[in-house]
């Protein structure tokens, strides 16, 4: 097979507002070669794979394609040099065909009639090179998601790709379709397509990989051939020796406070099932996991934002049945994923989001008091530690650190018995992360029981009481005493720790 | 099964039992002269449906089509009355504004990225002004019904042999162009692109603003026929011509399944909504109800299919989500097994 070097990145560097993004990375893949870049939320791999595709220029540093240097300054320009991605949100129409998709806006035509025959037999060809299991007429919203990934996939084929970019494609497929996605990887390789991998599960990426490059923050960490894999060097190079010590481990501990709320036996088919657990009276829960383990939908059934199918809950040791608007008078709190969107409301200002958790207690006979509710943001700046201090700003232009605080200030007003909080510090700049965090444990020190998801390893074993691992919706190892490394996180998740297993 | 095919089915029998429902209890409906009746009456509307259906389509709107068939209906009386271009001249200029009038909407949406909603509905306000300061006035400077008389015109509102109208015939010819057009062209499919996920649509290099304003070009030149054949029909011309067309339009083309979220509806199915809306039109006349009544019957099934369409697209997603992890499980069954 020929093994020439089909693309190189020689000392990339990219710099967001004095943040070094990626300092003098070199990349190389070869043709024909799956090649997968590693590395923890933030070392850089999307950042690398954005200047690759177009959507940021870079900062410094050559990019050659086929021994020529190239400049790419737009998603146009990497198509025709041959490079495709392969999104983990799917781009396709899907009211149209499969065969409509892959042509779009490379339409086979004369005097503006698609010449649909044509194109169709150019597909099914294609189809059938490859061996898919696809028809050139189906409905794009008809298919699995596992098909839309053949028909991007062919998609980028029919462009003529020489080099396809796959970013997390297993994160919504079963395992069946991931095999099916693995044997069309073997056939892209097979003919002389590279690819570029990127995904968080481990076991995976080895078995799928001839070469893994290890990115941490934004500096190359290693670059492993097929043959030197050795799972527990590699996660070393994602964590690296240079974490202190206060996030490379933690000693957690057993809590012998009350249980406050219980969860037994929750099912949701699709997201979670079987999934027990309890959290207690000043205790910081966390579930971690890798995205797509159906964490977040299941702190939002818990919550009352999405139904589940079966199992139970109690709160305080009575059975309890999720609905927001009681969960909010029962002491239920939650920080959602996505503050932009669901934790506040841009254009109301600091004081306007925190009322509008607390209109039970600003409001008379349906009147507000305007006193009481200026009362309660000043408050709320108090509590969180708001800077500048000012109650009066619109919540949609602060900075995410201070919007996110904004969040917490919503439910912090409220006497809380149980806190959920999704991802609470993504795209927030560290020293916010920390008083995050110390807003997280003052809560816990007052008695609230939080339970938290995170994906950030650093974030759980600073913050975690106890740390549940999920994996495909269910629980995979749960963390309750003693000391817990990164090493031991990242290898539950990543199903690669055979013991955890029952 | 997917929405659409669903919709088809459900509007067509809709429009079936209707049909035979009006058939079997009135004396009056199934006769060939209230067919004919009923198909001239609904052809106008149908015509500027068809250019509706392609904006919706693309994710938009035309609130103002019938507004801009009002100012074409005036630009051509205002131009016989007060002009003596030949007729040829003036079926052209009154084209040229109709054009003008799509391309004003396609800039607004499609260069300008005003929200189609708002954009058409603007419009209406500038296509109903200018209807006015073109209209026909008296002597004393009111404004006055005008006559035109015009023999090709005259000809436009009469029958075809075999009995049926001509803008019936217009209509349907139009609809099934309308329909190779979406279906057998690019731009076609590149409306259904952009209605159904815009940013996708771009990424593979079609233009939004092309596609907005050739959308709305389209709904133009729909209204310019329409405005043809309502002056054929009437000899005369009002200023209030047209002014409740557009939403007519609009429901005709939601009953046929085109969704305002983009992406789904084609002709047949707005075809089968203008008949639908105009047989219950016809029977409900039949049946003594009054112009209000009839007004309250119509809105409640436009709320219903909507409803429809809010729910079912729920109810699918949820289903296969569950379908698809009833699968997995199988297969993580057997596959341990």
């Amino acid at each position: 097979m020929d093994k020439a070097i089909l693309l190189e990145m020689n000392n990339i560097e990219k710099i967001f507002a004095h943040v070094q993004a990626l300092d003098r990375v070199n990349f190389q893949v070869r043709r024909g070669e799956v090649h997968t870049l590693l590395g923890e939320n933030g070392a850089g791999k999307s950042t690398l794979i954005k200047i690759l595709t177009g959507v940021y220029p870079k900062d410094g540093g050559q990019i050659f394609m086929e021994g020529r240097e190239v400049n790419i300054a737009s998603r146009e320009d990497a198509a025709a040099l041959g490079i495709s991605v392969i999104f983990q949100e799917l781009s396709l129409i899907p009211t149209l065909c499969v065969y409509q998709n892959i042509m779009l806006g490379k339409e086979f035509s004369r005097f503006g009639f698609v010449q649909a025959k044509k194109e169709k037999k150019k597909i099914a060809d294609l189809i059938e090179y490859y061996g898919f299991s696809l028809g050139v007429n189906d409905i794009v919203e008809t298919l699995s998601v596992a098909q839309m990934q053949m028909v991007e996939i062919l998609k980028a084929l029919a462009a003529d790709a020489k080099l396809i970019i796959m970013d997390e494609p297993t994160a919504s497929l079963s395992s069946h379709e991931s095999k099916l996605l693995f044997s069309i990887i073997d056939q892209l390789r097979e003919r002389g397509v590279s690819i570029i991998y990127i995904s968080h599960r481990l076991e995976e990426v080895f078995k799928l990989s001839d070469r893994i490059t290890i990115l941490r923050d934004g500096k190359i960490a290693g670059v492993v051939e097929k043959n030197q894999i050795n799972p527990s060097e590699i996660i070393k190079m994602m964590i690296g020796k240079s974490v202190s010590e206060a996030t490379a481990s933690r000693m957690l501990r057993q809590s012998e406070e009350e249980t406050v709320l219980s969860i037994q036996h929750l099912c949701c088919l699709g997201a979670y099932e079987d999934v027990s657990l309890e959290v207690k009276r000043g205790e910081v829960l966390v579930l971690t996991g890798l995205v797509g383990s159906g964490r977040t939908e299941l702190i939002r059934a818990i919550y009352g934002a999405d139904p589940y199918d079966s199992g139970k809950i109690e709160l305080e040791g009575k059975p309890y049945q999720p609905q927001i608007k009681k969960a909010v008078a029962e002491g239920f709190g939650l920080i959602p994923e996505d503050r932009r969107t669901q934790g506040l409301s841009p254009l109301l200002s600091v004081t306007g989001n925190v009322a509008l958790t607390n209109y039970d207690k600003i409001s008379s006979k349906g009147f507000v008091s305007k006193a009481r509710e200026e009362e309660l943001g000043r408050h709320a700046v108090r509590l969180v530690d708001l800077r500048p201090p000012n109650p009066n700003v619109l919540a949609g232009n602060l900075s995410g650190g201070n919007q996110q605080k904004v969040v917490l200030g919503k439910w912090l007003t409220r006497n809380l018995k149980v806190l959920l909080i999704d991802e609470p510090t993504v795209g927030i700049d560290i020293g916010a992360k920390d008083e995050i965090y110390q807003i997280i444990e003052t809560l816990s020190q007052n008695g609230v029981a939080v339970l938290m998801v995170s994906s950030d390893i650093a974030e759980v074993l600073r913050v975690a009481h106890r740390i549940i691992v999920m994996r495909e919706g269910k629980i995979a190892k749960e963390f309750h005493t003693g000391i817990v490394t990164q090493e031991d996180i990242l290898m539950a998740s990543s199903g690669l720790d055979t013991e955890g297993e029952v | 099964m997917r929405q659409e095919t669903l919709r088809r089915i459900i509007s067509f029998a809709l429009l079936l039992v209707l049909i035979v429902v009006f058939s079997t209890t009135t004396d009056s409906f199934l006769t060939p002269a209230n067919i004919t009746t009923l198909l001239r009456e609904c052809s106008v509307i149908g015509i500027l449906s068809i250019g509706v259906t392609i904006t919706i389509i693309t994710g938009g709107n035309d609130l103002s089509c019938g507004h801009l068939m009002g100012t074409v209906c005036m630009v051509f009386a205002h131009l016989y009355y007060y002009t003596s271009f030949s007729l040829i001249a003036i079926l052209l200029i009154s084209l040229l504004a109709a054009i003008a009038g799509g391309l004003l909407n396609g800039v607004c949406v499609g260069l300008l990225q005003i929200p189609d909603f708002v954009a058409t509905l603007s419009t209406q306000f500038i296509f109903t002004g200018l209807t006015y300061i073109l209209a026909i006035r008296n002597e004393y400077g009111q404004i006055s019904a005008a006559q035109i008389n015009n023999k090709t015109m005259v000809a436009l509102g009469g029958q075809i042999p075999g009995g049926l109208y001509l803008v019936t015939l217009v209509f349907f010819g139009m609809a099934i162009l309308g329909q190779i057009f979406l279906k057998r062209t690019k731009h076609g499919i590149y409306i259904y692109a952009i209605g159904a996920n815009r940013k996708s649509a771009e990424y593979s290099g079609i233009s939004f603003i092309r596609t907005k304003i050739l959308a709305f070009v389209i709904s133009g030149v729909c209204a310019f026929v329409a405005a043809m054949f309502t002056i054929g029909r009437y000899h005369s011309n009002e200023v209030a011509t047209g002014q409740t067309f557009a939403l007519q339009a609009i429901s005709a083309a939601v009953i046929g399944g085109a969704a305002f979220t983009g992406g789904r509806g084609d002709m047949w199915g707005t075809v089968s909504g203008v008949l639908f809306m105009q047989v219950l039109r016809n029977g409900m006349r039949k049946y003594g109800f009054t112009t209000q009544t009839q007004a309250v019957v119509s809105g409640v099934i436009i709320v219903l299919m909507l409803i429809f369409d809010a729910y079912y697209n729920e109810f699918m997603q949820k289903r296969s989500r569950r379908a698809a992890a009833a699968e997995r499980e199988n297969k993580a069954v057997n596959g341990n097994g």
